[in-house]
């Protein structure tokens, strides 16, 4: 995939975001022209660089989307929901279309009906609203003035004809059309004659008469079943040629050619997006490679793609003379393995280009000449595509960075032991401080790298809030907070899964419809707050939603039936934590199963989810008035914070993030209940687990001290005290998961390097206490 | 009949008005012999049926065709 085509998909996807985001507004915010008038700038652009990569089929559906948005923005048409819908149907099309190319660099092969399919849906409904709209009203503008590019068949048929064009046009620059005309397989019974209809057509330019399908041989060929396909290019206008073919409207296709349309689409976007602005703007960049390139090793690859490109683009823009110029210049440069011919050629096609701008436009001028070959430029140094294979070899160095400055901290500790509080030993302290300070500091920028706001996720929610409240017919407004807010990609990455089942389940069991909310006494339209914020080194994103709540005697009720939690603890939870039950395998409060959510399968999947990436999820309440789920994360996954403790005569690692407080006990604050040791902190009664125990060691010798040391610990709402013999140490390491043979051990999160080259593993607490 | 041999029986001449029925004879005439020329200097005016069996066939043709909208805007996709 080459550099063009990477960015394109990132281009393309990002008009897709921003035409949804709009169309949204439009929708919940009523017209206004300027939202109309960006949606249409997206829809435009996104066109403009299907035509570039060459995608003819996107480039179809495009035109036909803007061709509606076009009469709306003009007054002609309004933006009814039907519209509106077609509209996102045609982003989503062409968003499947462009996760195709990204796979296998084009689109599949049921593109093009695809295509036509969804464009014929996008000009019913213009034609449908053209023929109710008041008499008067230019039909013609559907067309041929709102063109940019061409339908697939009108480029081949431009490009195959343009001999014969350029020949008998000489100064036609006006409005060109072209004609596809299939006749119907049994029309010659009817007594048609199809050349006949094509005489009538003025000012043609251009016709080319090929075989539908494949001739047989001659012997099979059935002379009076029609297998013709007749294509022209004629200086009429669009009506005139309707009305020739006015008796086989559903035989024949009509297209204004871009030519003069083109003009009109540099006038509508002052050079912002205009088509030779875009050709330009390719070849500029072409450029650019290339002169990095010139020394390269694979120059070969990079001299292909470069006359490829621009040969594309050239041909997207209607120059294929100088495309042709291009490719000559490209396949000369491949033998001389050197840029100097393309380069040069490049600079010709680029100034050919400057040429071809209206003189009458100062600023279209000024805007194609250096000044355009200088953008590539500017962008480049803005911003840097980076492979993310790249970044996470530098994390991975920044890490062992960090264990080989705790080898130095051990160093600094023993000489310190040894020689006592001699300066040498200090001047090393100091070093390490330094070392220190910098590791750290290096470690924190490389991860910067790799921070992403949230609103990358946050962004798809808008149009999946509107579809599915439709679907379910509730109102329900989605405000989002905080999209600022950046954590590590990985965990942005990894938000949207569970974000989207408490999105779905907050639409479907909490929001209530719209007669509940009002008998009530609440406002008919409901709100979803989607909100992230940072809290010290955490993220949090929060989903809250003013519906029903949850109501904790159906969770006790549910959580029975299911066998969710042994009835006496049930009994002993207060309210708050009953609703935490719904994060359990298997729950499900909705009464019946349906096809947006609540298949048991949501909430537990969340926290799952949630903690595999170091989190946590829980859940908020008030019956009645909303619920709100709290997800904490890390801001990055690539540094974990352990306690390293020591246990049977063992050192172990626990993850901090388990672990909510230290807690020194006398004898007298335990307690001995049932077959267990507990203790009461905060009115709660907490057992208390040895860690030896569970790690199946010998339990040590009996602490002398009469107290007991315990990590009190929050997993899955449960709260349990750790018992261990020592506190070591707190470190910030990079946790490696367990290989080789240990990789199926369970209760173990991963393993990481001490300072004095020793290996501790790090438990994994929710499986160790469970 | 506007679609006939020559005296000599090796080329195919298409004279006057070619309507739909000749596509017909001539397909016939075309299987018949096989690299036949046909002779369409004479036609004057030329059914789309009776193309097509000339789009199909490809045989040689001598030309200028007699219909002079033919010969300006069809023969180029017959080259």
């Amino acid at each position: 995939m080459n550099a063009l085509h990477e960015q394109f998909i990132a281009e393309a996807r990002e008009l897709i975001h921003q035409a949804t985001d709009d169309l949204i507004a439009v929708e919940r915010e009523g017209f206004a022209p300027e939202r109309i008038d960006r949606v249409f700038r997206a829809f435009h652009t996104l066109k403009g660089s299907a035509g570039v990569v060459d995608l003819p089929a996107m480039g179809v559906t495009l035109h036909a989307a803007e061709d509606l948005l076009a009469a709306i923005h003009a007054g002609k048409l309004e933006a009814t929901p039907a519209i509106i819908d077609q509209a996102f149907a045609c982003l989503d099309q062409v968003a499947r279309w462009v996760n195709d190319f990204e796979v296998g660099a084009s689109l599949p092969p049921h593109a093009g009906e695809e295509a036509r399919a969804m464009a014929g849906a996008l000009r019913h409904l213009l034609s449908r609203t053209e023929t109710e709209a008041p008499a008067g009203s230019d039909r013609e503008v559907s067309a041929p003035a709102t063109a940019g590019a061409p339908p697939a068949w009108v480029s081949r048929l431009l490009e195959s004809q343009r001999r014969q064009i350029t020949g008998h046009a000489g100064d036609a620059r006006g409005d060109l059309v072209a004609f596809s005309y299939e006749p119907d397989r049994g029309c010659f019974f009817n007594g048609d004659d199809p050349l006949q209809l094509i005489r009538q057509v003025p000012g043609l330019l251009a016709l080319q008469v090929e075989a539908r399908e494949p001739w047989p041989a001659l012997a099979e060929l059935d002379p009076f079943a029609c297998n013709l396909r007749l294509q022209g290019i004629a200086t009429g206008r669009h009506a005139e040629l309707a009305n020739i073919f006015r008796l086989v409207p559903d035989q024949v296709r009509i297209a204004a050619v871009p030519l003069a349309a083109m003009r009109l689409d540099q006038e509508r976007d002052a050079g912002e997006s205009d088509t030779a602005g875009l050709v330009r703007a390719v070849l500029a960049e072409q450029r650019q490679v290339l002169l990095v390139a010139d020394q390269d090793e694979d120059i070969s690859g990079r001299l292909g793609a470069a006359a490829r490109a621009a040969g594309n683009a050239l041909r997207y823009g209607l120059r294929p003379d100088l495309a042709q110029d291009i490719e000559r210049a490209g396949a000369a440069a491949l033998s001389a393995r050197s840029a100097a011919a393309l380069l040069s050629a490049l600079e010709q096609a680029l100034a050919a280009l400057v040429g071809d701008a209206p003189a009458g436009d100062p600023a279209l001028g000024a805007a194609s000449g250096p000044a355009r070959a200088q953008e590539p430029e500017r962008a480049a140094s803005r911003a840097l595509r980076v492979d993310e294979v790249k970044i996470d070899a530098l994390v991975n160095l920044a890490g062992e960075l960090i264990v080989a400055k705790n080898g130095i901290a051990h160093l600094a500790k023993r000489l310190q032991d040894e020689v006592g509080d001699h300066d040498l030993a200090r001047a090393v302290r100091r070093e390490h401080d330094t070392i220190e300070r910098l590791a750290g500091e290096m470690h924190a920028a490389i991860l910067q790298l790799r921070m992403v706001p949230v609103a990358q996720v946050f962004r798809s929610f808008p149009r999946l809030v509107r579809d599915m409240s439709q679907r379910l017919e509730k109102k329900v407004r989605l405000v989002t907070h905080g999209e600022t807010t950046e954590s590590d990609k990985a965990v942005v990455d990894r938000l949207f899964e569970p974000l989207l089942h408490l999105v779905r389940n907050a639409l479907d069991h909490g929001i209530e419809s719209p007669e509940q909310r009002r008998s009530a006494g609440k406002d008919e339209g409901a709100t979803i707050t989607m909100q992230a914020s940072r809290v010290g080194d955490r993220l949090v994103v929060e989903v809250v939603d003013d519906g029903r709540g949850i109501d904790p005697a159906i969770v006790r009720r549910r959580a029975r039936e299911r066998g969710i939690i042994a009835d006496d603890d049930l009994a002993a939870l207060p309210d708050e934590q009953v609703i935490d039950l719904i994060f359990s395998a298997g729950f499900s409060t909705a009464a019946e199963v349906s096809d947006i959510s609540g298949r048991g399968v949501g909430m537990d999947v969340v926290r799952a989810t949630v903690e595999r990436i170091g989190g946590r999820a829980s859940v908020m309440s008030r019956f009645g008035a909303g619920t709100t789920v709290r997800l904490d994360l890390p801001m990055n996954i690539a540094l974990s914070r352990i306690m390293v403790v020591e246990a049977g005569g063992q050192m172990f690692g626990i993850p901090m993030d388990a672990v909510t407080e230290t807690v020194r006990l006398g004898r007298d604050r335990i307690s001995r209940i049932k077959n267990n040791d507990g203790f009461v902190l905060r009115d709660r009664v907490v057992p208390i687990c040895s860690l030896a125990e569970l790690m199946k060691l010998p339990a040590g010798p009996t602490p002398a001290a009469d107290t007991r040391l315990v990590l009190v610990t929050e997993i899955s709402g449960k709260v349990t005290a750790l018992e261990i013999d020592a506190i070591q140490d707190r470190l910030e390491v990079v946790l490696k998961p367990l290989q080789g043979l240990l990789a199926n051990a369970r209760g173990y999160a991963g393993t990481t390097l001490l300072g004095d080259g020793r290996v501790l593993l790090v438990l994994d607490l929710k499986e160790v206490l469970q | 009949m506007s679609v006939q041999r020559d005296d000599g029986g090796t080329t195919i001449l298409l004279v006057g008005k070619c309507p739909v029925e000749d596509a017909e004879p001539l397909l016939q005439l075309l299987q018949a012999t096989p690299g036949a020329p046909v002779d369409w200097t004479q036609c004057g005016h030329l059914h789309t049926a009776v193309l097509q069996v000339i789009l199909a066939g490809r045989p040689a043709l001598v030309g200028p065709c007699g219909d002079p909208w033919v010969e300006q805007w069809v023969a180029a996709n017959l080259l």
